[in-house]
């Protein structure tokens, strides 16, 4: 093989980068004679590296076709992914090609996309920007997302486009990498904020771009001054309370396209839930959003159907749980509310497995008082003796009846491992999840369930960013009080490119509080069969983002067993009365 | 201006491909009828598939349908393994010597020419003769136009580094052999690079393609208008600084561009005629002359 020339585009200096000389020539055309190719040509006259002339023909060859390739108006990257795409299991939707079409083709590069949840809003982003990076229309991109979801945005990008980013950890990172991944959080504070305001950027994504929606908000500030040639803005919720949020957020994308403010007020707000002309404001919002439904079917989503599996306790257990019950109810009478972390967690333990609860009870015993140590110390010797449980035994059981890939999910480390040492003591290999894995372990966890593995244990921190629509079957060994991490558990195996119906099963113990949560999150709001898309919105507006177990467990500890469902039911109603609320408000125009 | 033509592409698709394997010492076997296969080591498995690939057995089609049922790379335009192969081959280097031999012109014809030019009232003999070579830039250069949408086209300009004048016709590509092959005796250039480049740029901006205002005029129409909508949007508030940063981030999306740049470059070695004359004028004075001929820019140097 004929020798490689190496690489000497890396090797211009900076100054090359730059144009090179600049003179008008049209009326209002700039012409940019840029010197990078020059300063190159230069350098190998210089350094005498003349080209094979066989190569030098080739190559212009390649330009050619190069320059075809992106003359086209199909999107190449759809026929660059597809391989790609098949090893990871991405099958687009057509509504996920339109919508990227449309950006490109129409909306010139800014968007808001506003796809309802579960649309997969990340995969019409990542069309869009490969599409520019395979055009050599973009270099330099900055994606801003929540913290949470860095490593997601990485993967995605990495898994399902080929493309590396990097994932902002240091001021210098601003500079160094081309395409970054940073939290919004930490870009808006200084000193990064100054150092990307300098920069100029070829494309800029937000991902949950709802928090923009105050213009008073720093990060909405910090926004609005970056330089971008384009810019994408991912929200399922562009409007939550009022008009002017989705204002503000089209301020961002394209200031004036809906007016000034006043105007924008005249013209189409009749009071700040209700929009006046709606459909003149339906026509210049589609010129910068997509919005694409569930309801459209654009995408079919396969049936979710539960199967509860009451549990019942032994006598033995069920005092147990008593006595954990009483416990924590003196405890927090005595205490207050004040702290109740730990309580909630015991409450929950107790109904999971009672290794999880002694081991929690044994750390809670450092700061304990003596009256609650003696109770703490007979509790913990009754959970050691006690050899029989209830709940693994079911889990076994319905193990034994299904013969497909299953995930279990359990909240909680000590449990996980209890249930492996049950599963694997009756012969089933079993594989584990949980958070401190590193990615490339979980990938590799992820790789080999799918290939060979029938059973995989996994806490919910284990399986965030990881998609597993090849198995079917949930089963929660425990449930989360919280329906947000209820959805997320059934969200990795119910979401896009799943093709059959998914099966969950809840072992629910009976007469415990775990029986009223289900009785809440499933026969109330039906969290389990419908995925309630606003029910980020629905807890933030009930304030209940962060403190829907407080409330539970404040609930739970106010009142006796026979007014508790009472309670619940209200709590229920109010979730109910919100989301009907976001449901019939006049969000339908765009 | 060069371009293909959509019904060229399958066609110029295949010849690099396989003039690509054939430059890496690789003999792609057919090995059902549309499907190819291909040995490659790891160091070309590198370059086109990044530090982590191992050698393999390629195999390679240019229909959709053949890729799906022997699962073979598609190469197409688009396709993935298309653009790593082309992007290895666009990571070469950007220049190269050509050339054009003597032989492509017939002396007697030149002399003839060369003699006539001098004028049918004087009588001419050639004293000496000798062949040299001169020296043109050519230069590919990638002109896009940037407004609402990017055009791209690659431009194939000639300039004679004697005169610095750029070549109005394009000269035909199988007069062009590639190397130095053996060429001597090479005349030294009065243009530099840089002036060359400068020129062809100049000549470049002047052809029709680039004259012609009304792609501007749209596209500054358009600026026009969303600044109109950014200044309705800012003067209910008193942020200048960001009015300002909008409109030049809206400059730089909307307003009418054209952008340069050398793609490949070639120095061309062109044949030069030399002749020593004695000019003999009708009144019977003699001139003793040197006349040097470039064929290709059909250009005469006398003195």
């Amino acid at each position: 093989m004929q020798q490689f020339f190496p690489l000497i585009t890396n090797q211009i200096n900076r100054r090359s980068q730059q144009e090179f000389f600049r003179k008008s020539t049209l009326p209002h055309c700039e012409l940019e004679v840029l010197g990078k190719g020059f300063q190159r040509m230069i350098k190998e006259i210089r350094t005498k590296r003349i080209d094979i002339a066989d190569w030098f023909i080739l190559a212009q060859k390649a330009d050619e076709l190069q320059i075809k390739q992106h003359e086209t108006k199909e999107l190449i990257s759809l026929q660059f992914l597809k391989e790609r795409w098949q090893q990871a299991g991405v099958i687009p939707y057509p509504h996920q090609i339109n919508s990227a079409t449309r950006v490109i083709h129409k909306l010139q590069g800014q968007a808001i996309l506003a796809d309802e949840v579960g649309l997969g809003k990340t995969i019409e982003a990542g069309i869009i920007l490969k599409e520019y990076i395979l055009r050599g229309l973009v270099q330099k991109v900055l994606i801003l997302t929540p913290a949470s979801l860095l490593w997601q945005w990485y993967h995605e990008l990495y898994e399902k486009f080929g493309i590396v980013a990097g994932i902002q950890r240091t001021k210098w990172d601003w500079e160094s990498a081309q395409i970054l991944i940073a939290s919004l959080d930490t870009a808006k504070k200084e000193p990064h904020s100054s150092i990307i305001r300098k920069r100029n950027y070829d494309m800029l994504i937000i991902d949950e771009a709802h928090k923009l929606k105050n213009n008073n908000t720093l990060s909405f500030k910090f926004v609005n001054s970056l330089q971008k040639k384009y810019c994408l803005m991912l929200t399922a919720t562009p409007i939550q309370n009022n008009l002017k949020e989705l204002y503000n957020l089209i301020g961002l994308i394209k200031p004036g396209q809906l007016g000034g403010f006043s105007t924008f007020k005249s013209r189409f707000m009749k009071d700040k839930r209700t929009p006046k002309n709606p459909n003149e404001l339906k026509e210049l919002l589609s010129q910068v959003m997509i919005r694409n439904r569930r309801e459209e079917g654009t995408v079919r989503f396969t049936k979710r159907i539960v199967h509860p599996v009451v549990v019942s306790l032994t006598p033995k257990e069920q005092d147990i749980y008593e006595q954990v019950t009483n416990f924590i109810k003196e405890s927090s009478q005595r205490s207050g509310v004040t702290n109740i972390l730990p309580l909630i967690t015991l409450q929950r333990e107790v109904c999971s497995s009672f290794l999880a609860t002694a081991l929690t009870l044994e750390k809670m015993m450092a700061n304990m008082n003596e009256k609650d140590l003696s109770v703490a110390a007979k509790i913990l010797q009754e959970l050691a003796e006690t050899k029989q449980n209830s709940k693994c035994d079911a889990l076994e059981k319905l193990i034994k009846d299904l013969d497909d890939k299953v995930i279990i999910f359990t909240e909680y480390k000590a449990s996980q491992k209890y249930i492996r040492y049950r599963l694997e003591k009756l012969g089933f290999s079993t594989l584990a999840f949980d958070g401190s894995l590193s990615r490339g372990k979980k990938n590799w966890i992820r790789c080999m369930f799918q290939k060979e593995g029938q059973i995989l244990v996994s806490t919910e921190s284990g399986g965030e960013g990881l998609n597993f629509q090849f198995c079917n079957q949930v089963i929660n060994f425990d449930l989360p009080w919280n329906p947000m991490r209820l959805e997320q558990r059934i969200g990795r195996v119910h979401r896009l490119g799943q093709t059959r119906d998914v099966h969950i099963y809840n072992l629910v113990t009976k007469d415990t509080i775990e029986e009223h949560i289900m009785y809440l999150l499933h026969q109330k709001i039906n969290m389990f069969e419908s995925i309630i898309g606003e029910l980020d919105t629905i807890l933030l507006n009930l304030k209940l983002g962060k403190t829907f177990e407080s409330e539970i467990m404040k609930i739970f500890l106010k009142h006796e067993q026979d007014v508790l469902r009472e309670k619940l039911d209200q709590f229920g109603e109010e979730i109910l009365e919100e989301q009907e609320k976001i449901k019939n408000a006049n969000w339908n125009f765009f | 201006m060069e371009f293909l033509l959509i019904e060229e592409v399958p066609t110029i698709l295949k010849q690099v491909i396989f003039n690509f394997f054939k430059l890496c010492d690789l003999t792609p076997r057919e090995i059902r009828a549309g499907v190819w296969q291909v040995q490659i080591n790891e160091e070309l498995m590198k370059e086109l598939d990044g530090w982590r690939a191992q050698a393999r057995l390629l195999q390679f089609t240019f229909d959709q349908k053949l890729a799906e049922s022997y699962g073979a790379d598609l190469i197409c335009i688009g396709s993935y393994r298309l653009n790593s192969i082309l992007e290895v081959i666009q990571k070469q280097g950007i220049f190269t010597h050509l050339h054009i031999s003597h032989n492509v012109f017939h002396e007697p014809n030149i002399r003839k020419k060369v003699l006539n030019e001098l004028g049918s009232e004087n009588r001419v003999y050639v004293v000496n003769e000798s062949q040299m070579h001169g020296q043109y830039l050519q230069l590919k250069i990638l002109a896009r136009t940037i407004s609402l949408e990017k055009k791209e086209s690659i431009h194939t300009l000639n300039v004679n580094l004697s005169s610095g004048e750029v070549l109005k016709f394009a000269i035909s590509p199988h007069l062009i052999e590639p190397g130095k092959g053996r060429v001597t005796d090479i005349r030294k250039r009065k243009c530099s690079f840089k002036k060359a480049f400068s020129n062809a740029v100049d000549y470049l901006i002047k052809t029709p393609q680039f004259a012609d205002p009304g792609w501007t005029e749209k596209a500054w129409e358009t600026f026009e208008q969303e600044k109109s909508k950014l200044r309705s949007f800012f003067n209910e508030t008193d942020e200048d600084d960001i009015y300002s940063l909008k409109v030049k981030e809206l400059k730089n999306k909307y307003a009418p561009k054209l952008q340069i740049d050398i793609m490949r470059s070639a120095v061309l070695f062109t044949p030069l005629f030399f002749y020593k004359l004695i000019l003999i004028k009708p009144s019977g004075q003699e001139q003793s002359r040197n006349v040097l001929y470039d064929p290709i820019s059909n250009a005469y140097e006398l003195n």
